[in-house]
């Protein structure tokens, strides 16, 4: 995958202001495609403002955001839904609906934009193998482990094949084994193409991986620097089941998708 | 809208209500009991407005004659009062038929008249009026005009009896207007507060739907289907309830007559437009609209 290094997402000398905590101070940061961005912070530190900044639920009191094809500063709220469809966005508290299977809390990000049941059966199937959960279907996620609802909620975010995936604090609910799992999903998935902005408060989580890194602190970025690589991150997602999902990630569309 | 879209639209429309189908219940039931309020005090309204209507209806006019006023007159007086506006059919009432209908009237008493020599009743004419004319105010100046007339006795109308019902329907239609509107108000304040505690049961449900990229309209469509559905549903639960309260009250009030079809038609279409319109107020400040 040797595609030029192009910005896909944009943070440019914004500022937020929502009282002492959870503000921000003239952010700075570039997420480029096939990226994978660490936002390491303590909590109250605006991670999750400058995220939801990013997915635009919030629009900045200075500056501007650039998502794909979107700016915040000429962004039309009729626009909010187009956007949503071309990333993806998974949370600690897993945001899934508890009446519905695994299959249609994966399809609802497909039914949205009108597509078909033929394609979104293909799609779905394809997605839920790959997070491995495909005989978990039919399950409501009450039933399901943290680890596992948290594979549908990224199986979801993904389902429209998203050029970027905003990730709050995704293993913030979940134990060690299961953190360790669900970050090697993003990896794979990060390996297929698209681009992961993580948002975490655990260092030592993100230490034992070499990445890039964005250390926020009191709302400013105190550190945005590529730590070294502790050997290919390839290595630890684990052998010839990589090339194989890496390929068929790499049919993902990374680019922010036609204008309207 | 796509063909995809259209189908996503009813898949969630019709879902939705199944999955919250006991929010869903329990909304329908009170919607239908403040329904029920609204609908008995229209029909009690309408039975007595039609009660009204018939005993005006019954009312007559009565042109007593001069004692002895000849054919001429007579008929020239008919003449003229087929065209006072408002009169609607001018009747010969003869001294002679007046005795017998007074007869009838005594029954067994009758023979008291047998000690009268003489009719002393007069000839007369007995006056319709037109629905639209039976008005205190066009009565009594019909009633002054006439009575100037040569030939003409006297003009009776039952005024006392009929001003003092008039002012009774009048006193009754405000009062009922008041309270109609209390009513009504209160029952779509109830319908309003209904659907939006059913909607704040689903807000996590926008929430993820507008997570994953779905249209305000989407998001709003199935609700307000939902909302319209609950309406129609109500209110036809509530006319069944009032058919019920309407059998038991025929027993001890014969003639009591239920809400027409044309009513209960703009009835439920009505509830339907409150449902949605309850929906989509609820709705708005979820959308951020």
């Amino acid at each position: 995958m040797n595609q030029e290094k192009r910005i896909i997402a944009g943070v440019y000398h914004v500022s937020r202001g929502l009282g002492k905590h959870f503000s921000l101070e003239d952010i700075n940061l570039q997420v480029a495609n096939g990226e994978f961005v660490f936002l390491v912070g303590p909590s109250g530190a605006g991670k999750s403002t400058l995220l939801k900044l990013m997915y635009m639920d919030d629009f900045p009191d200075k500056g501007q955001v650039v998502v794909g094809q979107f700016v915040s500063t000429r962004m039309k709220r009729k626009s909010i839904p187009d956007l949503r469809r071309k990333i993806g966005i998974i949370f600690q508290d897993f945001r899934l609906l508890e009446d519905r299977t695994v299959f249609e809390n994966v399809a609802l990000a497909m039914k949205v934009t009108g597509a078909g049941m033929p394609e979104i059966k293909k799609q779905i199937t394809d997605i839920l193998t790959r997070v491995g959960l495909y005989h978990k279907r039919y399950d409501y996620p009450p039933a399901l482990s943290g680890g596992e609802q948290q594979r549908v909620a990224i199986a979801r975010a993904v389902a429209n094949r998203p050029a970027i995936l905003f990730a709050d604090e995704p293993t913030g609910n979940l134990d060690p084994v299961a953190t360790k799992n669900i970050l090697e999903l993003l990896f794979k998935i990060n390996a297929g193409g698209t681009a992961v902005l993580m948002a975490t408060h655990d260092i030592e989580l993100v230490r034992s991986f070499g990445q890039r890194i964005i250390y926020l602190e009191e709302g400013r970025v105190a550190l945005d620097k590529e730590m070294i690589f502790v050997g290919d991150i390839r290595d630890r997602i684990g052998g010839s089941s990589v090339s194989e999902s890496a390929s068929r990630l790499s049919e993902y569309d990374i680019t922010g998708g036609d204008e309207e | 809208m796509k063909p995809g879209e259209l189908r996503y639209v009813w898949h969630e429309s019709t879902g939705m209500l199944w999955r919250r189908k006991v929010p869903n219940l329990i909304s329908v039931v009170i919607m239908a009991l403040s329904l029920l309020i609204l609908i008995t005090f229209l029909a009690v309204t309408l039975n007595i407005a039609s009660l009204i209507e018939k005993t005006s209806e019954e009312l007559r006019v009565y042109v007593y004659l001069d004692d002895g006023v000849s054919g001429e007159i007579s008929r020239d007086i008919q003449i003229r009062l087929m065209s006072e506006p408002g009169v609607d059919e001018v009747a010969f009432i003869s001294k002679e038929e007046a005795l017998a209908d007074f007869r009838e009237t005594l029954g067994e008493n009758s023979e008291l008249l047998n000690a009268v020599e003489q009719n002393p009743l007069p000839d007369s004419y007995r006056i319709r009026m037109k629905q639209e004319y039976i008005r205190s105010g066009v009565l009594e100046a019909m009633a002054g005009r006439v009575g100037q007339w040569e030939g003409v006795e006297e003009v009776v109308y039952g005024r006392k009896w009929f001003e003092r019902g008039e002012k009774l329907v009048r006193s009754f239609y405000m009062i009922d207007l008041v309270l109609g509107l209390i009513v009504f108000l209160s029952v779509v304040f109830v319908i309003s507060n209904t659907v939006r505690l059913t909607i704040l049961g689903s807000s996590r449900t926008i929430e993820i739907l507008k997570l994953v990229g779905a249209t305000n309209t989407y998001i709003q469509i199935p609700f307000v289907i939902e909302g319209a559905l609950q309406g129609v549903v109500s209110s036809l639960l509530a006319i069944g309830m009032l058919a019920i309260i309407h059998r038991f009250t025929l027993q001890y009030l014969p003639g009591v007559s239920f809400i027409r079809v044309d009513a209960i038609v703009v009835f439920v279409v009505l509830c339907a437009v409150i449902g949605a319109l309850g929906s989509m107020a609820a709705l708005r400040r979820f959308l951020k609209m």
